[in-house]
């Protein structure tokens, strides 16, 4: 069943889209991530325009992070004070990101930038995660010791002023890493059209030392606050939001992210850290490499008012 | 002396005429594109050989192009350069190849055909006086000109944006003429029109205009105008959907 979307004024498959939508739903809740990586590429594929996917894929992922963060609020897995400083670096970032994806576009240069931060954030992340994962792995197969977790805070994280307690991370630190952070996963948000959780869960395990079990719950908060601020900021300023396209996915999204979150269960913590790690990494590698092969088509052609 | 036959009336000047089938065409939510055929007939008691074409144009737009060069082993955009006018959508249809129909210059004055399509780039464009002739349009692209328009055309066709069809006009009857124009769903919104030129002897003889609406409808044209004319709400309106879904899968799944 063929559906004409009033923003993207182009024609797609409803069924297939809520099946994407709940396909990227069941990852996004059995890694607790938001899973806007995944689609944004996918709907570029699908003959969206990018500006159109990247502002209605931030509203998909609000939807599915809402859906399970519901969960974690309910294990307590959530710390609200440390996801609350970080959205408001987010709320920042965001604000800049849009402004900086609206010159970009004009520009000419969007395409290019949003190829490249996919590969080299993902590219960065899913190889260092795999790495990481794979080494747990082997060591567990093999039978050694898990190694011993460094568990020294790095002294710059406490010199900073500013400080603030975060009860549930059992925390005392200053409030401008997290700031900092949020504001550059608010930009990423607004510029990939993704949550920005895949780099948000390493920076706060191995940059906060945020406790494992807030992690997630605390970056699937933070997410749903800076993407339903992109959100909005993009429909406002850009006009780019197909409420169409973003209800058909998040249909299938808040379902799928019910399952995974139900999955994640059965299978190990680092076996679960290296799948993700495979798909990070090779749709960084699908987006960016790219732009190292001769193209079959020199010329491309861009809406005229940007 | 005999009375001279009364002198014959100049034949009266050959004529065409046309119709659309359709004249309104609604995108809806169902909209995957549209087929209009257009019937028309040649009114001309000498009979001589007619070529009819038809050439519809959608609204022009401004577009931009870039062109890809590499940069340190990465290929990167180049600076856009913007075609001003540019229809967003170009079809051409004739009863034979425009070149056997009528002369290029011909051709190129009234605009007919994707070669001879006015699309041009007036930002790149400046006037100095050569060879002591004053106001002389040169284009910043240079040479390479003609491979930009080329790309919008080729870019244009592949969208199914831009078409040429040299037997797209068909004669079904004595004086009778059909074409079709296939509008995909990508077609924009706007008024259309139609122009339908009588050639004979390598000159347009007669020409008609008609006019066709692309429009949005129904809920279609309700959520469009709410995100252009209430943005805000708009966007609001979007956060609200997904934050209730996420909420109401969590709650229900919770009750299973």
């Amino acid at each position: 069943m063929d559906l004409y979307l009033p923003i993207a004024e182009v024609s797609v498959n409803a069924p297939l889209l809520v099946a994407l939508g709940a396909a990227v739903g069941f990852i996004s809740g059995l890694f607790g991530i938001g899973g806007g990586f995944l689609m944004t590429p996918v709907l570029v594929f699908l003959g969206i325009p990018p500006a159109v996917a990247v502002a209605s894929e931030a509203n998909h992922v609000a939807a599915s992070s809402t859906s399970s963060v519901i969960s974690y609020t309910r294990r307590k897995a959530v710390d609200f004070r440390m996801g609350g400083v970080l959205a408001a670096g987010g709320a920042i970032g965001s604000l800049v990101g849009v402004e900086v994806f609206r010159w970009l576009r004009l520009l000419g240069q969007a395409d290019l930038v949003v190829s490249l931060s996919y590969l080299v954030f993902l590219g960065v992340i899913g190889g260092l995660m795999l790495m990481e994962s794979l080494g747990s792995i082997l060591r567990r197969r093999r039978g050694d010791a898990p190694a011993p977790r460094k568990d020294r805070r790095p002294p710059w994280l406490y010199g900073l002023p500013f400080k603030m307690r975060f009860p549930r991370s059992r925390l005392y630190i200053s409030v401008i890493p997290p700031v900092l952070l949020g504001v550059f996963v608010g930009v990423l948000s607004a510029i990939m059209g993704v949550g920005g959780g895949f780099v948000l869960v390493p920076a706060m395990v191995y940059i906060l030392r945020m406790p494992a079990a807030v992690v997630v719950g605390t970056s699937l908060f933070q997410i749903i606050i800076t993407t339903s601020l992109t959100s909005v900021l993009q429909a406002g300023r850009n006009q780019t939001v197909d409420i169409v396209l973003a209800t058909l996915l998040l249909i299938g999204g808040v379902l799928g992210a019910q399952l995974g979150a139900r999955a994640s269960s059965r299978f190990r913590a680092e076996e679960l850290r290296a799948l993700l790690a495979i798909i990070v990494l090779a749709v960084g590698l699908r987006m960016g490499l790219g732009l190292f092969f001769t193209p079959g088509e020199p010329f491309v052609l861009m809406a005229g008012n940007g | 002396m005999a009375e001279l036959p009364p002198p014959l009336p100049a034949p009266p000047p050959a004529a065409v005429s046309a119709a659309l089938t359709t004249t309104n065409v609604r995108v809806t939510s169902s909209f995957s594109g549209a087929r209009i055929v257009l019937y028309g007939a040649v009114f001309d008691p000498t009979a001589r050989a007619s070529d009819v074409v038809v050439i519809v144009r959608g609204p022009d737009a401004p577009l931009r192009l870039a062109r890809k060069t590499k940069v340190a082993g990465v290929w990167v955009n180049s600076r856009p350069v913007v075609f001003e006018g540019a229809p967003g959508f170009y079809m051409a249809a004739s009863t034979r190849p425009l070149g056997q129909i009528a002369s290029f210059s011909t051709l190129r004055k009234l605009g007919a055909g994707v070669d001879h399509l006015r699309i041009n780039a007036p930002m790149e464009q400046r006037t100095e006086t050569r060879y002591g002739v004053r106001d002389v349009v040169v284009s910043g692209l240079g040479a390479d000109y003609l491979d930009w328009r080329r790309a919008v055309v080729r870019l244009k066709e592949a969208a199914g944006l831009y078409a040429a069809d040299e037997r797209g006009v068909t004669f079904v009857d004595k004086g009778l003429f059909r074409a079709q124009i296939e509008l995909p769903a990508s077609a924009p919104i706007g008024v259309y029109s139609a122009e339908i030129l009588l050639f004979q002897d390598g000159q347009p003889v007669s020409r008609r205009i008609r006019g066709l609406t692309v429009e949005k409808a129904g809920t279609e044209r309700t959520l469009y105008l709410l995100a252009h004319d209430r943005p805000w709400l708009y966007g609001f309106a979007s956060v609200a959907i997904a934050l209730a879904a996420g909420w109401g899968a969590s709650v229900a799944f919770r009750r299973n």
